[in-house]
């Protein structure tokens, strides 16, 4: 049972560190070969698998050519990535200090590199994702060091910053993404990510009526 | 100094203030773009706060969405910032009938993300509560399209 918990957890960390690099910046030639290779992260882009354009093509041409292309149409262009234009009134983006997460992101100590990430808020879906792989990965820690209580909190923690972040405004971005991609890759990313994100926050919910403890710890 | 020869005086001034300002304005470059919107009509503006904002229409439309709306009623324009896009957009309207084929565009696009809302409401129902305030939003923003046809187109 604490085998598969744990199982469960890393699945957890590892998908968000994986959404989180490919809605942040562009695939590179290493990442795409490792989602090729590996079946299990294939079978989280079913259409990209049978992809026509794909075959016949090498990984850099295909980068270079296509997924380039949409991720820069879709994430820097032509689409919003970023929270508080879907949570002001004014439809504007908030680059300040009174970003809706900077002061929780302050309180975790999580410093948010712009420069690196190419980013300009703190509120980019990639680096909300990025929050919950952190936190993911320290409920993880937890976990091996047999800290139920810390694991509880954690979920509570994530539980709040997916309902009142991501949940409630990631959606409406990444299906605008899925309706707008150009490519497959990125058709199922958008999918995949709305699907995940939704599944997660159903996961911590039922976990909250149990205050947030896993069913082996709390009998 | 009576109050005829008063009213007759601020006319004279009037009148050539008014002349000056047109004389100004010759080559349009007095012309602000605060002013220059008020040549628009208030529908743009109302639409623009209201709809647009994903908070206030628990809808997000795109620039490809706006740009897909118009090519259904076969409209065409480049892509831009998203609020001079919308604008383009408006400009297009020439007519009650015009304005009621773009609401029309409007609600199905509403619709179909609605659509999609209660589906995932519906397999992840933790996320119906997010998801309902957002139809409800939805809801209310068609009624404030026919409100604004109403109150700027008959």
């Amino acid at each position: 049972m604490q085998e598969d918990l744990k199982k469960e957890q890393l699945a957890r960390v590892n998908i968000y560190a994986l959404i989180s690099r490919l809605l942040m910046t562009e695939v590179d030639e290493d990442l795409l070969k490792l989602i090729l290779k590996d079946k299990n992260i294939l079978s989280f882009f079913p259409v990209f698998k049978d992809w026509k354009k794909r075959k016949g093509m090498s990984n850099k041409d295909l980068i270079e050519r296509y997924l380039n292309v949409d991720f820069t149409n879709l994430l820097l262009l032509h689409l919003i990535p970023y929270e508080s234009f879907y949570t002001r009134e004014d439809q504007m983006m908030e680059t300040g200090g009174d970003n809706p997460v900077q002061q929780l992101y302050n309180d975790f100590d999580f410093r948010v590199e712009l420069d690196t990430a190419r980013v300009m808020a703190g509120d980019h879906i990639g680096v909300e994702l990025e929050f919950m792989y952190k936190l993911c990965e320290a409920q993880m820690k937890a976990l091996d060091d047999g800290a139920e209580d810390v694991v509880a909190q954690i979920a509570e923690i994530e539980y709040n910053f997916l309902k009142e972040h991501l949940v409630e405004w990631a959606p409406l971005f990444l299906l605008n993404v899925k309706n707008e991609a150009g490519t497959a890759f990125y058709f199922d990313l958008a999918n995949f990510a709305i699907e995940f994100i939704l599944s997660d926050f159903q996961y911590l919910s039922d976990l909250k009526k149990n205050n947030f403890k896993t069913k082996e710890e709390s009998e | 100094m009576n109050i005829k020869d008063l009213n007759e005086l601020r006319g004279e001034f009037e009148e050539i203030q008014k002349r000056n300002s047109f004389m100004e304005c010759e080559d349009d470059s007095c012309i602000s773009e605060e002013d220059a919107r008020e040549d628009y009509p208030d529908y743009l503006r109302a639409i623009y706060a209201e709809i647009l904002p994903p908070q206030k229409s628990g809808i997000y439309f795109s620039r490809w969405d706006l740009k897909t709306m118009a090519s259904l009623l076969d409209e065409s324009f480049a892509l831009d910032t998203r609020e001079r896009m919308f604008k383009t957009f408006m400009q297009w309207i020439a007519t009650p009938d015009d304005m009621l084929a773009v609401i029309g565009e409007f609600k199905k696009l509403i619709d179909m993300k609605c659509d999609m809302y209660r589906e995932y409401a519906e397999k992840y129902p933790a996320s119906k509560e997010i998801f309902d305030v957002k139809i409800k939003k939805a809801d209310k923003a068609k009624k404030y399209l026919d409100k604004v046809y109403k109150e700027f187109f008959t």
